[in-house]
């Protein structure tokens, strides 16, 4: 009996891992004759059965590829993806929105699409995304991300708000900032000394929205360098501090938090917390919704709208863009695969009605000028004038978190920088802080850049 | 025959803890090494670790006299620590003790107590920042009759037990609140012990006329000193391991200003977001050091005030 245990556990144990493995093998979808391509995504809810359409009608579409998506909710997304790229086994395409295009390009995590895709197909897809798109995934002359929707941050206001302010009807655009804190300060309002209600308040994460605007560069791409204590940045940051100076940081640090409190997290300028904000188009369904429900009670409809960030200097920017890419880990199994699917979502080579549809569905911004100009885009820009203003906005000249490699820190540390100027009272020499910031954030990146990648590593394979 | 036996006998007893032996050299063994070695070297996951020497080591400590990067986590860390392990002591101490009462509805209040500690640290975190919003929250509502301008917590960078900001709360002080509120754990320990110690020393003290100050301080705090000890411990330990209700309320960032950013979410951060495992390892190697010392120095100190059975080892 003593001898024979062993062996029925070690019988056991394989008998469970067969079953295992039976399962496993059953619970695959992809058909035969097809390649599988395994996207992984982070979208859930709503936008997660926007993605499943896509892929449903890219997978009908198809003979040769099969598209798997994976959603991945959560924040150690990275994580994983790095984890099965050193376990040689990376799914053929993600989908990110953090700052990490050149971080990851520069150390070889990812394929540049010339590595997978005919050349002559590459450069018609770089000339075919928008400027602002583009920018997103371009490395070193190189293009190592696709764009599949563009985020752009504009200025929402409160239509009835700023015109019992103004006392008079509300500009189209914006001619300064100054004429943006006159708007402010005319709609601050304080109940019993307490901030009841802001004309707008600089949010701590978005220099990087108004370095560029006031003239700014975050980075010097000729000569490789950080320049964050550029002079018009310093600018930035000041006009930003003035709000801090007088609103006072306790009370800016308790609005801002405050703005989280609000149920499901709800966009603050529909609570009238804001007269003006700064945020991003996925805002305009919030106040379709909020607009609705005001109709269908019977209720007085309040009115938004939306301006562009002003002009600030001869150099600056229109503003900051980020947004969805997609990427193809090195060593994915199906590379061409994956591309297929980009050109069949982003609405390249002969998808833009497509493409028009996703876009429309998901509330996104097209990334090329031609799926923008589609019949059923135009149609939906038609029944969402608020948005339709983004869209505009997307063709001018927004520039991105600079593609360096050490961008995700960069940009951590800028924000705490930021922070720190604008919740505490303490009085920070902005010039001297920023050119230690420019001095650390140089040599981090110096650091990096002076190794091997894992593409220069792996050049056999 | 008899031989025969033993042998297979031994072989089976291997058998069955093979699986404990492999997930120990696999998840520990071959982890505890490999960082050892990341620490002196370049590695980002994706390329092989490139040995650099103590380059690591030397930023770290740059970054300590320099007060920034770890150095401020290291003092976050140490703050947090500092205030939330005295806190959680004596509140788990009283807490335990009242519990220990003999009254109507005690395993009701027990379980009460206790609860808390059950609520996943996700849903406690979400909790806290709304009680914690310094202008609608319920926290800020009371304190208001207190103070003019209410604490900050989670969106101060101020130090509420500070010298330059005394009371005003920020969020290092609202990671405190929220580990006091998980103390039903180390009640729970106390009370077990609260139940061992012999009621005839409370007898013998009553007959000698002892009050119930007196029982306390030379009774029960002496003969509870064993599990204090090993609640410190512990407390230093989850101290410094905190990552999950630092993350959440910190958007990963350790926002405001770095101000939340404790060691475990650098760690994280330097590992996974900056993608430099071999620094991470470093600063891994640092607090395991740290921790050791500070155990050991525990220890050293448990003679003077730890007393086992009424006997000080």
């Amino acid at each position: 009996m003593a001898r024979q245990l062993p062996i029925t556990i070690l019988l056991l144990i394989a008998g469970i891992v067969a079953v295992w493995g039976t399962t496993i093998s059953l619970t695959s979808e992809t058909p035969m004759d097809r390649e599988e391509v395994v996207f992984w995504h982070f979208w859930s809810g709503p936008d997660g059965k926007v993605v499943d359409d896509v892929v449903r009608r890219f997978n009908e579409s198809q003979k040769d590829y099969y598209v798997r998506a994976v959603s991945m909710p959560g924040n150690n997304f990275d994580m994983k993806l790095f984890l099965s790229i050193t376990g040689g086994d990376p799914p053929d395409l993600i989908n990110q929105d953090d700052p990490i295009v050149g971080d990851w390009a520069f150390r070889g995590a990812i394929y540049s699409m010339d590595e997978i895709a005919p050349l002559e197909e590459v450069e018609r897809m770089r000339k075919w995304l928008l400027p602002s798109a583009r920018s997103l995934g371009e490395y070193d002359g190189r293009l190592y991300a696709v764009c599949n929707g563009l985020d752009i941050r504009a200025l929402y206001f409160n239509r009835e708000m700023v015109e019992e302010a103004l006392g008079g009807p509300v500009p189209v655009e914006l001619e300064s900032v100054e004429q943006l804190d006159m708007i402010s300060e005319l709609c601050t309002q304080y109940t019993n000394g307490q901030l009841r209600q802001v004309g707008y308040l600089p949010d701590p994460r978005r220099l990087w929205a108004w370095g560029p605007v006031f003239g700014g560069d975050f980075y010097d791409e000729q000569n490789g360098r950080i320049t964050a204590g550029d002079e018009a940045i310093i600018s930035a940051l000041q006009w930003m501090q003035g709000y801090r100076e007088r609103l006072g940081a306790h009370a800016v640090a308790t609005y801002r938090q405050n703005d989280q409190s609000l149920p499901n997290k709800m966009f603050p300028l529909l609570a009238a917390r804001y007269a003006v904000i700064l945020d991003g188009q996925w805002r305009v369904r919030d106040i379709e919704a909020a607009q609705e429900v005001s109709r269908t009670k019977g209720e007085p409809v309040t009115r938004y709208g939306v301006w562009p960030l002003p002009v600030v200097s001869r150099q600056g920017k229109n503003g900051w863009v980020n947004g969805n890419v997609f990427l193809i880990p090195r060593h994915a199994n199906n590379a061409k695969g994956a591309w297929e699917f980009i050109k069949f979502w982003t609405g390249a080579e002969g998808h833009e009605k497509d493409a028009a549809e996703t876009c429309a569905a998901g509330g996104w911004i097209p990334v090329s000028k031609q799926v923008v100009e589609s019949i059923e885009f135009q149609t939906y820009l038609n029944e969402h004038p608020l948005f339709a203003r983004f869209v505009e906005f997307a063709a001018t000249e927004q520039v991105p978190t600079p593609l360096v490699p050490g961008a995700s820190r960069y940009y951590r540390e800028v924000n705490n920088l930021v922070q720190r100027v604008m919740y505490d009272d303490e009085v920070v020499d902005l010039t001297t802080e920023l050119k230690i910031l420019e001095q650390t954030m140089q040599e981090h990146i110096d650091r990096i850049q002076g190794r091997p990648s894992f593409a220069e590593e792996h050049a056999d394979e | 025959m008899a031989a025969e036996a033993r042998g297979i006998h031994r072989w089976s007893g291997w058998l069955f803890v093979s699986p404990w032996l492999f997930g120990l050299a696999l998840l520990f063994v071959y982890p505890f090494v490999a960082s050892l070695i990341w620490s002196f070297s370049e590695y980002d996951l994706l390329t092989s670790p490139r040995y650099i020497g103590t380059d690591h080591y030397e930023r770290i400590a740059s970054e300590i006299v320099q007060g920034k990067g770890v150095g401020k986590a290291l003092w976050n860390t140490f703050y947090y620590a500092a205030v939330s392990i005295p806190l959680s002591t004596m509140l788990a101490i009283c807490l335990a003790v009242m519990l220990n009462w003999q009254v109507r509805g005690q395993a009701v209040f027990r379980t009460l107590f206790y609860l808390p500690s059950m609520v996943p640290m996700v849903a406690t975190s979400i909790l806290w920042l709304w009680l914690l919003d310094p202008r609608d929250g319920m926290v800020n509502g009371f304190l208001s009759f207190f103070y003019e301008t209410p604490p900050l917590w989670f969106q101060g960078i101020q130090e509420g037990v500070s010298i330059s900001s005394p009371f005003q709360f920020g969020s290092k002080d609202g990671l405190t609140l929220m580990s006091l509120w998980g103390v039903g754990n180390f009640m729970l320990i106390y009370l077990a012990a609260l139940g061992d110690i012999d009621t005839t020393l409370y007898q013998a003290a009553e007959l000698d006329g002892a009050g119930s100050l007196q029982k306390f301080r030379y009774i029960t705090l002496p003969m509870l000193s064993p599990i204090i000890f090993f609640n410190l411990i512990l407390g230093i330990i989850q101290s410094v391991q905190a990552f999950t209700q630092v993350y959440l309320v910190s958007e990963g960032t350790g926002q405001p200003a770095e101000s939340s950013l404790l060691i475990s979410l650098q760690l994280f951060l330097a590992a996974f977001r900056d993608l430099e495992m071999g620094y991470a390892s470093a600063i891994a190697w640092v607090l395991f050091v740290l921790l050791a010392l500070m155990t050991w120095g525990l220890f050293r100190s448990s003679r003077n005030w730890v007393h086992y059975r009424g006997v000080r080892i």
